[in-house]
């Protein structure tokens, strides 16, 4: 195994101090503009914008931004999680790619770690349930126990379009975050860069 | 829909009630039960899932043994089913949906989609043959990037895992920078691609060169070669994908499929079937897909047609994605999807992963289930 630690060691520092913005996304970014485009989820309405129903398919006339920032903070952190949070991801009904994105921030560019963000392997020790996808029936008893193993005081984390509006494939899961991350699927910046600031972090 | 009395080509999977092969579409006359494993004496039900760490997906493995051995696996899938509401959508819209049926298989699903409505309503296509096969390849090089990632994870090489990590998110950005999104959503229309393929020769080389160092470090390791030799151990004529051509069958839609023209490709097959030959076919895969990518010429669309989609027609489309063969058969009646049949490789995976698993230990588990690299976003999906 000392012979990987000297190829790890060899290989240099990959984790990036600042993000490297130039591999933002346009989308999902914040978007601007004005578009009178008929959106398939009703996510321009009386020509305001709605970051939490967009599921940033390019189609209108709205510009994208790279503006990471696509989130609402609806409540104050506790205390307690300031220097560490847990966090358990649960897949209600995804197709994937928010799973994907989620787990991206703890690969080395971006390391959360660092962060003190962690990933939890079960509910009984998060602080945080973040919930991605859509609402299905089979999950909703998976999730309400997810809900009851964790201790209190408990976070919610409303991730990607499916859940905040169901995007447009379904229903949203209809439960009251504390954090509204948005985007299809939202990417490591804007995941890091929301979950900083709820915890009063840097970003 | 269309359906046939006889069964012409190899299987490739199954949709509510229509058997699809190569050839033929077949319809059942209703869903064959599966069989439900008893349990001998000093067996017990392990159930693992759906929601545990570990697991990418919701999904619930139901696990007989009498301890450290597995006799029988059965995976439920159905936990993230998801009602999907195309019927009567027009094709630009049903397009959204199709992106979001398995995200990390975007470009997959998209380009096929589109396939059989070109197919359908008789529209020439030759023009973004090499841009979709592009799209494609980037996201196979990915996908099998994942799957050998999360292979190195389960042995607990923690330092291969995160260099893979590491390309994969470089592959992820290569991807954004030139479609735009990280997952392809709204890079694929009817006849044409949206992408700006400048510089992508030079981006897709250093990957290239990177994975070569990882590769040829991981195959030094014995360990991590024990861990994956005669592990999850499968040989199965209906198979697909790289889980076919790991045991000897020389399967691949993209030299037996007229839906997207390959100019020359030259298959590799593994013979062992186990997790070890899974993971040479794949990793050979990343790099006859580099090349593929170096070797594909992009032309811009000469014709920029707005094309008239208000017609009626039933057309279908077989491509080769990361995990094996997807099909799928449209049924458009002026404009409107008036019926749409999906079959995925991971009914097929899902299936071998549940004849590789007796016979092996619970430490072989993650091994051999992510190996198959199975996605249940794409299994489970309901059209309404």
């Amino acid at each position: 195994m000392s012979q990987w630690f000297l190829k790890g060691i060899k290989k240099g520092i990959k984790t990036e101090k600042n993000f490297d913005d130039k591999f933002k996304p346009d989308y999902p970014s914040r978007l601007e503009g004005k578009s009178g485009y008929n959106c398939p989820v009703n996510a321009i309405k009386n020509g305001e914008w709605d970051e939490n129903k967009c599921i940033y398919c390019g189609k209108c006339d709205l510009k994208p931004t790279k503006d990471e920032k696509i989130y609402k903070i609806n409540d104050k952190l506790p205390k307690m999680f300031k220097k560490s949070l847990y966090i358990y991801p649960l897949d209600s009904g995804t197709c994937g790619a928010c799973n994907a994105e989620f787990n991206s921030i703890f690969y080395p560019q971006y390391d959360a770690n660092r962060f003190n963000i962690f990933l939890s392997n079960t509910p009984r020790h998060a602080d945080a349930l973040l919930l991605m996808g859509v609402y299905t029936e089979k999950m909703h008893d998976v999730m309400i126990d997810a809900l009851d193993a964790m201790p209190d005081p408990k976070i919610i984390i409303g991730f990607g379009s499916c859940a905040l509006s169901g995007g447009i494939l379904g229903s949203s899961i209809n439960e009251k975050f504390n954090v509204e991350i948005a985007g299809c699927p939202p990417d490591p910046y804007t995941i890091i860069s929301a979950i900083l600031k709820y915890k009063g972090g840097v970003k | 829909m269309q359906s046939f009395n006889k069964k012409t080509g190899r299987y490739i999977g199954r949709y509510k009630n229509y058997d699809v092969y190569s050839n033929e579409i077949v319809r059942i006359s209703e869903e064959n039960k599966e069989d439900i494993n008893k349990k001998l004496p000093g067996e017990i039900t392990f159930n693992y899932g759906p929601s545990a760490g570990g697991l990418e997906e919701s999904v619930n493995f139901n696990i007989i043994t009498p301890g450290e051995r597995i006799n029988s696996v059965r995976v439920d899938s159905s936990f993230k089913r998801r009602n999907i509401k195309i019927l009567n959508d027009s094709v630009d819209s049903a397009l959204l949906k199709v992106e979001r049926i398995n995200g990390y298989h975007s470009a997959s699903n998209s380009i096929c989609f589109l396939l059989a409505v070109e197919n359908a309503l008789n529209i020439e296509n030759g023009e973004s043959n090499n841009k979709r096969i592009i799209e494609i390849e980037l996201e196979r090089i990915r996908s099998n990037l994942h799957v050998i990632k999360c292979l190195a994870e389960s042995a607990g090489f923690s330092i291969p895992e995160k260099q893979l990590s590491y390309l994969i998110e470089d592959v992820s950005r290569i991807i954004s920078t030139v479609f735009k999104h990280r997952y392809f959503f709204g890079a694929n229309y009817i006849n044409d691609v949206n992408g700006n393929f400048n510089n992508l020769n030079e981006s897709i080389l250093k990957i290239k060169n990177e994975f070569m160092v990882i590769y040829q470090d991981l195959l030094t390791s014995k360990i991590f070669m024990d861990r994956l030799q005669e592990n999850g151990t499968v040989r199965d004529m209906n198979s697909t994908g790289p889980a076919a051509r790991a045991s000897g069958y020389n399967y691949d839609a993209r030299l037996d499929s007229s839906s997207l023209y390959y100019e020359s490709y030259k298959i590799f097959t593994g013979s062992s079937g186990d997790v070890f030959s899974r993971f040479m076919v794949r990793s050979d895969e990343v790099f006859s897909s580099i090349e593929l990518i170096e070797n594909t010429e992009i032309k811009e669309n000469e014709s920029k047609n707005k094309y008239d989609l208000n017609k009626s027609g039933t057309g279908y489309a077989r491509i080769e994605s990361p995990q094996g063969d997807l099909f799928y058969h449209v049924d458009i009646k002026d404009g409107r999807i008036n019926d749409i049949l999906m079959v995925s490789p991971s009914y097929l995976n899902i299936k071998l992963f549940e004849k590789a698993m007796p016979g092996n230990i619970f430490t072989d588990f993650f091994f051999v289930w992510e190996s198959f690299g199975i996605w249940i976003s794409e299994k489970e999906v309901n059209f309404i």
